[in-house]
């Protein structure tokens, strides 16, 4: 499913209540629990691998990265040979290897004994066929919005996750979708900006003709797909969509993150004039 | 046949009297200006009693005399008839409604009906229309779904939300009945308004515990709506013009006396004011509902009469032209009374209902529309028989084929992305039969004891998967359509007891078995229109609830004031909650893989003080309640609280009537906020603060409170035209409830984590028109 639409529907309940409704920043007492390590790990088909190792921080507290130092980080390809990562700065482990393809990908992190391992499989590359803008007004002001086409291989299973740069600025927005409801299509991902409330004070950008966008084409293990889906509906902080609860993970003993193999294509597009 | 039924009953029956010179008076209560017939009405005669059953019919067996009769019922005049029983009568009572002249608006306790100190029946709370009428709520729209959350034992699901909880149950455990027929969806708009119009309702029982055996298939409660049946007398407009939306009932007779329709309709006009909102794209959208509730009645002779009532609402929500949704009930009722002779009354009704929604979606080429339906088609055959003075039988079978669609996928074009995809229907049959013997077992025990046996069939056609404690399916059942899968058979004993200490105070006893064979799933905290509803299949077993409830009952000051305290312990099996990250809207017919089972346990005390009579009445009501669940897969498989946990609760409603012209109302709502899960810490995901949790529900939003104030002013009142107006303010102090918590990085600092409160409706006031002629 086009999970986007249901995010857009929630995020209308929202505007309709908010319609009504007033937010106010408040002080919430919360319980400090016991630190839990938090292990990003990342391959793609460009031959590089990155691991990041963090612990969680208290929520009253900022958000400061806090790099896991003393951790030993390995990959193997299913077939080949084990690949050590060497730590580039505090908590960052990266390597470069030859990464191909449908295959699996085994992680292994060891941190002062406690040891921690993660499987994902790297799919075939599906090409971005055409990347494109239109314009659609669902609430606030017409957007520009861009438009990702590829298709779909006829073996169901297939899952992608996007990122999306506006004249080098992030957009913040998870973008996932999968085969589910499309298998075997000539698929069109749209990838929505949803504004912010106040608009006056907005740090999303708005896309404008002439701007240069960037996005990021993974395709992703159906697993990495749901761990984003879980994390976009329970892990953010709100309970609108979802119970509040931890990302699914695909990471065993017990640490926060995933580890995902994916392929990777960047496309860099002008909005026309 | 028949004989041979009644020599089963006969043997049922504990006490049969031997014969000496008994009659019968019986016949049906009706108001004498509408017709309409009266459910609850009081007989007295003598220290014997009976009362109305929910077609206004009646029967008391005496022994031969002469006898002062009474008959009463609430918002009517009494009616006292001298008899002198000789031989069995029938009689057809019409009584005159109290508002006939203007001196009479004070509610007198001796025309009320009280609640019953010696009906062993516990856990109901009975509410007609003329007693919510005063009651403020929000936008002015009269709801009995709201009304009923300012009882003990009931919980609002959320600020101006129409859903409710009971002792401890999930919103999809109420069984919820219009005119017999279930209501999958009783919300409209989000959940801020029901889908029962209070100018088409008679009457409604809300039963929380010691349900009575002719109700089944939710763990809950029992709310029983009976709808009017329209004025049979003489032709009648009445309607009302508020904020939110307006709503016109027409009745009449079609044949004066014997036959009668009506007609109500009501529609929002909320999406008019989106037109007047300054974003552009607001403008766009479109939100309304509308609801139409009709009624047709013929009274063919003394003995038989026929009933044929509808119900139709829908919702339309549309983003633009990108997102529409709508989504409705439809249900349908044709029932008929016969009456046997003069103690033996029967009803059959066959019930449509039908739920369903339409999404559909227009982006590029994503051009689809997605449908999904529950319907029902439903036979019920009852029997009451007032066998002597000392006992009454109740009895009948049931059965219900449902059909669920879970979800078909139509795209619009063939060359778009999408392909069309429909899940399996889903087919159950539900059967039932019951019987249930009211028996007055001395002049201080009553008892009603019964048994329901309930049989449920999982109906083939498509795949049946068997899991892994992962969820993942390990192998998969073909099943031919219309073969049996599995029937499940449960016996659910209903017994409750009364003992009178003295003709103020009684205590009772109740213990009832309910069980529930189809599941409402949610993804998220709020209800949704979307959520799926699912039978139970070999993996999803039948939820199954024992309650135990004790009660103490006592009237002061000549029944003026009634205190009522129960208490309650509930424990619920085959409980359903979600997997971490699970998505009921997978295009798989392996729903079951998103879930987990466990047990449910609820407890608590519930005290309500009421006044009836006087020129103010009211309530005060308190609940201190506990609610938890264990289902392995959620917070490490120990207890936790329940979303619907609430420790304290307590409403006061009070009504003034000030002059025969002005009443004022008020009530006041006290709340702890609701179980909720907050992160215990947080951390860095590619660019996002993603939070860390350790507990479900381990926290509570902060306690609710809420002043509402109303006032009606009744304009006219005339022979042939009544016309009042009513004003009412929503929270009218302002409090800045929390709706909803979310934690999110600051604008400035990102580092920097708020926790923002999120609050609705502060101080909404609101203005109707009411008329009636």
């Amino acid at each position: 499913m086009r999970l986007n639409y249901f995010k857009i529907f929630f995020w209308l309940l929202v505007v309709l209540l908010t319609a009504t409704s007033c937010e106010k920043v408040i002080n919430v007492q919360l319980k400090d629990t016991e630190k839990k390590y938090v292990i990003e790990g990342i391959i793609t088909n460009n031959g590089r691998a990155k691991v990041i190792i963090t612990q969680t921080g208290n929520v009253s507290d900022p958000l400061v990265f806090n790099g896991v130092t003393n951790a030993s980080v390995t990959i193997t390809p299913t077939g080949m040979a084990t690949q050590t990562l060497q730590a580039t700065s505090a908590g960052i482990y990266e390597a470069n290897f030859l990464v191909p393809a449908e295959r699996n990908y085994t992680l292994q992190v060891s941190i002062g004994g406690q040891q921690f391992s993660a499987s994902c499989y790297m799919p075939s590359q599906v090409p971005v066929d055409t990347v494109f803008t239109t314009t659609e007004q669902f609430i606030g002001d017409p957007q520009i919005l861009p438009n990702i086409l590829y298709l779909d291989p006829v073996k169901p299973g297939n899952a992608y996750k996007q990122a999306l740069w506006v004249n080098g600025v992030k957009i913040r927005q998870i973008y996932i979708s999968n085969d589910e409801y499309s298998n075997g299509r000539q698929c069109n991902d749209r990838l929505y900006i949803i504004p912010d409330e106040d608009e006056d004070n907005s740090t999303i950008p708005v896309i404008k003709p002439g701007d240069t966008l960037t996005i990021e084409m993974n395709c992703i293990d159906p697993v990495i797909y749901k761990y984003w889906f879980s994390l976009q509906r329970s892990a953010l902080g709100s309970n609108e969509q979802a119970t509040p609860a931890n990302p699914v993970s695909n990471i065993q003993g017990g640490a926060l993150g995933y580890f995902s193999a994916h392929t990777i294509e960047t496309i860099t597009y002008k909005v026309p004039r | 046949m028949q004989k041979i039924i009644f020599l089963c009953l006969a043997c049922f029956i504990s006490i049969i009297l031997p014969a000496q010179h008994k009659f019968t008076l019986s016949g049906t209560v009706k108001a004498r200006a509408s017709g309409e017939t009266i459910i609850g009405a009081t007989i007295k005669a003598g220290n014997e009693g009976t009362t109305t059953n929910e077609y206004g019919f009646f029967s008391i067996t005496l022994p031969a005399g002469k006898y002062k009769i009474t008959y009463g019922a609430l918002g009517f005049l009494v009616f006292e008839e001298e008899l002198n029983l000789d031989a069995s009568v029938t009689r057809q009572i019409f009584l005159d409604g109290k508002n006939v002249n203007l001196e009479n608006v004070v509610i007198n306790s001796s025309t009320s009906t009280r609640r019953s100190i010696s009906n062993p029946q516990m856990g109901v709370e009975k509410l007609t229309t003329s007693e919510i009428k005063n009651i403020p709520v929000l936008f002015g729209e009269k709801d009995i779904l709201k009304t009923i959350q300012l009882l003990p034992g009931v919980k609002s699901a959320g600020e101006g939300n129409s859903g409710f909880f009971v002792r401890g149950g999930s919103g999809d455990q109420n069984l919820i009945l219009l005119d017999e027929a279930p209501v999958y969806n009783a919300s409209h708009l989000l959940g801020f308004f029901s889908t029962f119009n209070s100018d088409a309702i008679k009457d409604m029982a809300l039963y929380k515990g010691g349900m009575p055996a002719q109700y089944g298939g939710r763990l809950s409660s029992v709310l029983d709506i009976k709808m009017n049946d329209g004025n049979n007398q003489e032709h009648q407009a009445s309607g009302g013009i508020g904020l939110i939306s307006s709503k016109l009932n027409v009745e009449g007779p079609i044949k004066k006396g014997k036959a009668s329709y009506l007609l109500t309709g009501r529609r929002t006009y909320a999406d008019q004011f989106l037109r007047l909102a300054k974003d552009s794209a607001i403008k766009n959208n479109t939100v309304y509902f509308y609801d139409l509730n009709t009624k047709i009645n013929y009274e063919i002779d003394k003995k038989n009469r026929l009933y044929l009532s509808g119900y139709f609402g829908k919702d339309v929500l549309k983003l633009g032209n990108i997102f529409g949704i709508n989504w409705g009930n439809a249900t349908g009722t044709l029932r008929w009374n016969h009456v046997f002779n003069d103690k033996l009354f029967s009803n059959t009704s066959l019930i449509f209902s039908n739920y369903n929604y339409q999404i559909n979606i227009k982006a590029g080429a994503d051009d689809f529309t997605i449908t999904s339906k529950i319907e029902d088609w439903n036979i019920k055959n009852e029997y009451q028989w007032y066998a002597n003075n000392k006992n009454t039988v109740r009895f009948g079978i049931n059965a219900i084929h449902h059909t669920i669609t879970p979800g078909n996928v139509t795209a619009k074009d063939t060359s778009g992305s999408i392909n069309n995809s429909n899940l399996q229907n889903r087919y159950s049959f539900e059967n039932a039969a019951y019987i249930s013997n009211y028996w007055r077992a001395s002049k201080k025990i009553n008892l009603t004891y019964g048994m329901r046996l309930t049989a449920f069939s999982i109906l083939g056609g498509g795949n049946f998967f068997n899991y892994n404690a992962d969820g993942d399916v390990t192998d998969t059942i073909k099943t031919q359509l219309n073969s049996i899968v599995k029937t499940w058979i449960n016996a659910e004993p209903r017994i409750s007891l009364s003992y009178i200490i003295n003709p103020q105070v009684s205590v009772k006893a109740a213990y009832v078995r309910n069980v529930q064979n189809l599941h409402l799933l949610s993804n998220s905290t709020s209800s949704s229109p979307t959520d799926k509803w699912v039978a139970s299949t070999n993996v999803i077993k039948l939820e199954i609830s024992d309650q135990v409830s004790v009660g103490y009952y006592r009237d002061f000051a000549e029944g003026n004031y009634e205190l009522t305290v129960e208490t309650y312990y509930k424990n619920m099996l085959n409980q359903i909650d979600y997997r971490d990250g699970a998505n009921i809207y997978i295009n798989s017919d392996a729903i079951e893989s998103q879930l987990l089972f466990g047990k449910g346990r609820a407890y608590g005390i519930e005290w309500l003080l009421k006044k009836k009579s006087g020129n103010v009445t009211g309530w005060i009501s308190y609940t201190l309640a506990k609610t938890e669940k264990k289902i392995n897969g959620i917070n490490n498989n120990k207890w936790y609280n329940a979303r619907q946990d609430r420790t304290h609760d307590i409403a006061i409603v009070a009504s003034w009537q000030v002059s025969p012209t002005w009443n004022l109302s008020a009530n006041w709502i006290f709340y702890t906020g609701d179980a909720v899960t907050f992160p215990a810490g947080k951390y860095k995901v590619e660019d996002f603060t993603v939070f860390y949790y350790t507990e479900r529900n381990g926290y509570r939003m902060p306690a609710y409170h809420r002043l509402d104030i109303g006032a009606t002013k009744i304009l006219k009142q005339r022979k042939k035209f009544t016309s009042e107006l009513n004003f009412s303010i929503y929270n009218a102090y302002a409090r800045e409830n929390a709706y909803a918590i979310n934690f999110r990085e600051n604008k400035t600092n990102p580092e920097i984590t708020d926790a923002v409160r999120f609050s609705l409706f502060k101080l909404v006031p609101s203005i109707s028109y009411n008329f009636k002629f």
